[in-house]
């Protein structure tokens, strides 16, 4: 896995009619990852898409694709883009194959067999030659992943890549879209409001609020607290409890199904355990506890949220 | 930049509207032209008089009105008249009779307002319609500068309203060979008080390039519409609006305002200047020219910064 920042915004900042939407966002996006954008509706997520691919201006800071500018560079910076904006909105009176060939004939030399192999890739061999009124919301999303993949991009901008899908298809789309990161080396931003779906896929996220960035770690970071949190499984969690909360009164102590999960070191185990077989409790087991994506998200934020809106 | 104006192609062609535009057209030349067959064969017939008599009776009323005063403005023409009509006596010229092709073909010019319309219409759609598809996000993020794809529409809507016009012509040429007699070539010009030959080919050519001045520019300003607001509704609205009655309200305007010279519909119509009754009196053939240049450059300039400035957030 290559650790080659391949994205670069420095300072992104977009003002419009003097209200600041994203205000001095930072980040790097290296080959071979997949970056979660995660963010509550209205953050600015889109709007930072857009301006990462071209489509609105910068107010101020920039965005470097492979080192060249998308404002000063254009050209030569999209040119390793890949992206779905929003929806894969497709010519719906042309078939699925003109699409791509509209949109092959608009990069230097990409050939016949190559949008035969994108075809194949996504797997709409069967219905390429349909129109694309006649296509499922999936088959049009497969297809916009299609068109995005046309030119080898060393960057793929997926915006809700899983919306429309099947489970089935969005775990295909999933680890397909793994697969592209790990054997290409692509940079692949993705953002979703479907944040289990996010966990399955994000090596590291970025939280975006109100604008501004506030957060960007891996997923296993993020997802494992600072102070960790370590599930005790017992038979009387409630009973339990109380002993617990007795026997070390800075932890605090969660019921969780028939678990207690603690918040403690993972030094502290050998002598909570001791404690508890000479206190007969009945220990089945212990077991680092992970917060889900969503809980961890609803926390930062809230957070956040309360800190800067009053 | 082929490429670019191969992509538009396709997406015209896909869609029924494009078919139902040429069929339109060839419906209503065809239409035209029985209609003129059929006028031809009503009131043509009755009176058996040569043309010789027919020019003589023409010179008497002219000569009437040249006496009686008539009124100034006609008076140029009037005479020319005079003079092309002797001439004819004198040399055994006849006139392009109405069942000549050179007449059909003449008459037929004002079809191009038919072509006119298409081309605003396809104007109109060309960039907005990607707005409207949502397709625009997909078409931006192209290594392809702003300032190519729009450049690129913008041929389009030129070739397409082109293309319209070839069909025309080819048309009325395959139905005025069939339907009408190949007449004479030559055409007379009164120039500086004497007569002059000419053909009726060149002539031709000005007639239909003097009648599409006003559809190219008011297809621009669609075009401009179009990339300006991203509304093909508001482009065809204004435009076709504008093409009803710009030409009439100015010329309303015209007669009780000098400025009305600087309306674009003042200086569309170049023939004008060939009959010598210009919209407003010392209006010239260049400064109508230039007035033409000037719009056309304004419009263009303003869709290419608007467009290639703007924000895409559709």
């Amino acid at each position: 896995m290559t650790q080659q920042s391949i994205v670069q915004l420095r300072d992104v900042t977009k003002t419009i009619r003097g209200k600041t939407i994203i205000d001095k966002v930072t980040f790097d996006v290296y080959g071979g990852e997949v970056f979660g954008f995660l963010g509550p509706n209205g953050a600015g997520k889109t709007t930072t898409i857009r301006m990462i691919v071209g489509l609105m201006k910068l107010t101020d800071g920039d965005v470097l694709i492979e080192g060249k500018s998308i404002q000063k560079d254009f050209e030569d910076a999209v040119q390793h883009v890949g992206a779905i904006v929003e929806n894969p909105e497709m010519y719906k009176f042309l078939s699925g194959y003109k699409n791509l060939v509209h949109y092959a004939r608009m990069y230097k030399g990409i050939s016949k067999e190559k949008i035969d192999e994108v075809v194949k890739l996504v797997g709409l061999e069967k219905r390429i030659n349909e129109k694309v009124k006649t296509y499922s919301l999936g088959m049009r999303q497969r297809l916009g992943i299609a068109q995005s993949l046309l030119h080898d991009p060393k960057v793929l901008i997926l915006d809700e890549p899983t919306n429309g899908l099947d489970p089935a298809g969005i775990r295909e789309i999933r680890d397909y879209i793994r697969k592209l990161a790990k054997e290409r080396g692509m940079a692949v931003i993705v953002s979703s409001h479907l944040l289990s779906e996010m966990e399955m896929m994000c090596d590291r996220i970025g939280i975006i609020q109100k604008g501004k960035l506030i957060d960007v770690q891996t997923m296993r970071d993020f997802v494992s607290t600072k102070g960790q949190l370590f599930k005790l499984e017992v038979s009387q969690p409630e009973d339990v409890k109380e002993k617990v909360v007795q026997y070390n009164s800075d932890w605090t102590v969660e019921v969780v199904e028939r678990s207690l999960v603690i918040d403690m070191t993972k030094e502290q185990i050998p002598d909570l355990v001791r404690w508890c077989a000479a206190n007969d409790i009945d220990v089945y087991g212990v077991s680092p506890a992970t917060k889900t994506l969503e809980d961890r998200f609803l926390e930062v934020t809230s957070q956040e949220g309360a800190g800067t809106h009053v | 930049m082929f490429n670019l104006i191969r992509n538009e192609w396709m997406k015209i062609l896909h869609r029924p509207g494009t078919y139902v535009m040429a069929g339109l057209l060839i419906l209503a030349v065809i239409i035209s032209t029985v209609l003129f067959l059929f006028i031809d064969s009503t009131f043509g017939e009755g009176e058996e008089i040569t043309w010789q008599q027919s020019l003589e009776m023409d010179n008497e009323q002219i000569q009437e009105t040249l006496e009686t005063g008539g009124y100034d403005p006609y008076i140029p023409s009037a005479e020319g008249a005079l003079a092309i009509n002797e001439y004819r006596l004198a040399n055994d010229l006849p006139p392009n009779s109405a069942k000549s092709i050179w007449t059909y073909l003449e008459n037929n010019s004002f079809m191009l307002a038919l072509v006119g319309l298409f081309a605003i219409i396809m104007a109109s759609g060309i960039v907005a319609g990607e707005f409207s598809w949502g397709t625009i996000k997909l078409l931006m993020i192209r290594p392809i500068a702003r300032w190519k794809i729009l450049l690129s529409k913008f041929m389009t809507v030129a070739t397409f309203a082109l293309a319209m016009s070839g069909i025309l012509v080819i048309l009325l040429l395959i139905l005025g060979f069939v339907f009408y007699d190949s007449g004479t070539t030559t055409r007379l010009i009164y120039e500086n008080g004497s007569v002059v030959e000419g053909s009726m080919i060149p002539y031709l050519v000005k007639v239909y390039i003097f009648n599409s001045i006003d559809v190219i520019l008011l297809a621009t300003m669609a075009f401009m519409i179009s990339a300006v607001f991203r509304n093909s509704s508001m482009a065809i609205g204004i435009s076709l609006f504008l093409y009803f009655v710009g030409g009439s309200a100015t010329g309303f305007i015209a007669m009780y305002y000098d400025w009305a010279k600087y309306s674009l519909f003042a200086n569309t119509n170049l023939s004008l200047y060939e009959m010598g009754m210009p919209v407003v009196e010392g209006m010239t053939m260049t400064f109508s020219v230039i007035m033409i240049l000037i719009y056309f450059t304004l419009f263009v300039t303003l869709a290419f910064t608007v467009f290639t400035k703007r924000d895409i957030s559709a």
